[in-house]
């Protein structure tokens, strides 16, 4: 039912066109307000939003904002978390993993990105099946939710589903190795739902960078609108990607590598040519890539944002995902902390409506176009 | 009119729903899915029993194609993905002849349109290697039924070609037939052992298929059905979809092949052996022994037998073309089942006894599959059992 979100959007559809053409001056000239005890007192009581510190001010103004410019979340580890639990309900709350709907709707996430990557080594020689295993499971709980979730296949249904108060999921990413070295295959799991694959870790897009075949791979990926996600990649690969791709390609795990030494995260002339090439690096809320604090995960955020661009940086929660988050992010509610930190740092409304959930739209959309333009060209490859 | 003239205007009104067509896996062998270089939309004698000119001219309307992959071969599931986009690159390609079915009424629809109704049916347990999940993603992708086994056993069903293991279906054998159920797809009897048909008839709430069998009482062969099967065909609502295979529907080919296989072994050789030695000594065989030819009357003659046993409601059509090397005189490929009609046409089958062999009973039974999935579903979850759940280690 539409009422099932408390916020009704009131934004136009199109990621730049969500901020208002004048953003209010007041939230870019916040940062005069004093620092210090925000983190303390967060930690201390982390879901009481308190009107009158100046914590509580930003806390509020984060809510407001993220009202109108949800989450849109690069990686979700919640239907392999869900496989792992004998029951569940998303609708009533589950304190054992990250993720369900009370704590989505309190973090206003708007959309999902839901990993089918395989966790299991039983993955040798089975990975399509289980892939495929993946795929039903994800459908199964999105139709047992449907007051909650809708798997969306496009960037306009990411929009019909926020006016139906829904939280969009998207399919992927899966692992490349899904694919079995097949397009066949790849074409296949498209037509089941899956929209972003990571490319690593097959004989073809392995550390040797692309082969002739991953091209043709990536080529079809385009024709197909499915998004190619180089996070954890060989930069050789992310490089030949980001300038053989007809639509900017994800990294759906990754942050600033001149921050933190993490081989998942980019350095710096990758994030330059990430950011050229209209890419998005969405920062993962993980203590290991980021550093164990908001303030840690906020530097990585400026540090993209400064060397991609406002446009090329986005957020990915890999809540359930197996990973360890930095305090006062540890689920899917506490994203309002995060931008409360980057309001005080000065991130502008619109920059902020960016991060959030403008730069994801803008890349599911320039997948959309670029696979009906592909179509048009391109019969289908052997 | 003769009563060829007959046959083809009866198949105007009604054509033919052929249960079984390995299109697909002939064009992954012949040229890995170069769908160029055998373009179905012209004339392809050379190369297949299938194009769409002949597929018209044999008054065909709709066509489960089947996704078979090997057995033998580790990559099933892949394997059977790649056949499933065959099948779909197809049907995108030929719009004006080949229309994607997934229910009866799209077959209606696809009938009233004058296009070939196209779906799809998988050949073997082994495509959904042990998953349910698997089993649901075929179903999402359009596959509307699935064989048991193909020529030797899965790990939760016997085969007919194979020695008995199960004894019929394990415990998980039957939870797919039942998942099966749920969801839509017919499960196809064809391939596996009277065990397995015994068993599968007990544990299904929807009529099953035989996608591409004959008569056992007529020609001997274990691909064929038991007479105590085909009865309880009325009892269950399904069809025999009656095969052309002429190793299995005429006893003198059955025995030229067993002589052909045992010449083979008594040169030391695999008896499917093809490499140019092993060729030259088969032909050699055949010099000798010349191969016997089954007709349009040895396919009439299991229909008549079938449908004594198992009522002209419960009959259909499965000519296994490009699955299998020899097909009979008058029913060489598919533009031929015009042939047969006329036969049975002159032996005294009525216009009504032949619509429903041709469209009428196989469109029932997909729509019948359809209700009871409907019913299943308001009361049963998606099952996620595990062959190690139901059958301990295997």
């Amino acid at each position: 039912m539409a009422d099932l979100q408390p916020d009704m959007p009131r934004t136009a559809e199109a990621g730049e066109d969500d901020a208002p053409p004048d953003a209010p001056p007041s939230l870019t000239t916040l940062p005069a307000l004093p620092a210090p005890p925000a983190r303390s007192l967060r930690q201390e009581e982390p879901r009481a939003p308190e009107p009158h510190t100046p914590g509580g001010v930003l806390l509020d103004q984060a809510h407001a904002l993220l009202a109108a410019h949800p989450v849109a979340d690069g990686y979700s580890g919640l239907p392999w978390a869900l496989r792992q639990q004998p029951r569940y309900d998303l609708e009533q709350g589950e304190a054992t993993i990250d993720t369900d709907l009370p704590r989505m709707r309190e973090g206003h996430v708007g959309a999902l990105f839901w990993s089918l990557h395989l966790h299991d080594g039983s993955g040798a020689g089975r990975a399509t099946a289980l892939t495929l295993e993946q795929l039903d499971h994800a459908r199964s709980v999105i139709e047992s939710h449907p007051d909650g979730l809708r798997l969306v296949r496009s960037a306009g249904q990411v929009i019909d589903a926020r006016n139906c108060g829904r939280v969009s999921v998207v399919l992927g990413p899966a692992h490349a190795t899904a694919l079995d070295d097949s397009l066949g295959v790849l074409r296949i799991l498209c037509a089941l739902g899956l929209r972003v694959l990571t490319l690593t870790g097959t004989a073809w897009a392995g550390e040797g960078g692309l082969t002739r075949f991953g091209e043709e791979v990536v080529r079809e990926m385009n024709r197909l609108g499915v998004l190619a996600d180089v996070s954890g990649a060989p930069e050789t690969t992310a490089e030949r990607v980001f300038a053989l791709s007809r639509t900017p390609v994800l990294c759906s795990r990754s942050a600033a590598r001149a921050l933190r030494p993490h081989p998942a995260n980019l350095p710096d002339e990758l994030l330059a040519a990430l950011g050229a090439a209209r890419g998005l690096c969405m920062v993962p809320l993980i203590a290991e890539q980021t550093g164990p604090t908001v303030q840690d995960v906020a530097d990585h955020l400026d540090h993209v944002r400064e060397v991609a661009g406002p446009e090329s940086v986005a957020l990915s929660g890999t809540y359930d995902s197996g990973v360890v988050h930095p305090r006062d992010l540890a689920d899917a509610s506490r994203y309002p902390h995060l931008i409360a930190e980057l309001l005080r740092r000065g991130w502008s409304e619109p920059e902020l409506a960016l991060l959030t959930w403008g730069n994801v739209q803008r890349v599911l959309r320039s997948a959309d176009f670029a696979a009906r333009a592909a179509q048009h060209r391109r019969p289908d490859p052997l | 009119m003769t009563s060829l003239d007959e046959a083809r205007s009866l198949l105007r009104e009604f054509p033919v729903v052929d249960g079984h067509n390995d299109l697909p896996w002939a064009l992954r062998e012949q040229v890995r899915y170069d769908l160029d270089a055998r373009d179905i939309a012209v004339p392809q004698n050379d190369h297949l029993h299938t194009d769409i000119p002949r597929l018209r001219e044999g008054g065909v309307g709709a066509q489960y194609w089947s996704v078979y992959v090997r057995s033998d071969l580790p990559g099933a599931v892949p394997a059977t993905l790649e056949q499933i986009d065959c099948v779909r690159q197809l049907i995108d390609r030929h719009p004006a002849d080949l229309r994607a079915a997934l229910t009866a009424a799209d077959m209606e629809a696809a009938r009233a349109e004058g296009r070939i109704a196209s779906l799809m049916g998988a050949e073997g347990g082994h495509s959904i290697d042990n998953s349910l999940g698997t089993l649901r993603g075929l179903y999402e992708l359009g596959v509307r039924y699935m064989t048991l086994t193909h020529n030797d056993n899965n790990d939760w069903a016997d085969s007919a070609t194979d020695e008995p293991k199960a004894g019929g279906l394990t415990a998980f054998g039957r939870e797919v037939v039942r998942e099966m159920n749920r969801l839509g797809m017919l499960v196809d009897l064809s391939h596996v052992a009277a065990t397995t048909m015994r068993a599968a008839l007990d544990t299904t709430s929807a009529p099953v298929i035989f996608s591409h069998s004959s008569a056992r009482a007529v020609c001997d062969h274990p691909r064929n059905i038991p007479d105590d099967v085909l009865e309880r065909l009325p009892g269950n609502g399904g069809m025999a979809m009656v095969t052309f295979v002429p190793k299995f529907v005429l006893q003198a080919a059955v025995d030229w092949t067993l002589a052909a296989d045992e010449n083979m072994r008594a040169h030391g050789l695999h008896h499917l052996d093809t490499s140019p030695e092993a060729m030259k000594i088969h032909r050699a065989f055949e010099e000798r022994t010349p191969r016997p030819i089954a007709t349009v009357s040895t396919v009439a003659d299991h229909l008549d037998h079938m449908r004594e046993v198992a009522g002209v409601d419960h009959l259909g059509i499965g000519g296994d073309y490009d699955g299998t090397a020899f097909t009979p005189d008058g029913l060489d490929d598919v533009s031929g089942y015009p042939n047969l009609l006329a036969e049975l046409l002159e032996r005294g089958w009525s216009k009504a006894d032949l619509a429903k062999l041709t469209w009428q009973n196989a469109v029932r039974v997909l729509g019948a599959a359809e209700d009871v999935a409907r019913g299943l579903q308001a009361t049963r979850a998606p099952s996620n059992a595990t062959i190690e759940s139901l059958d301990g280690d295997v």
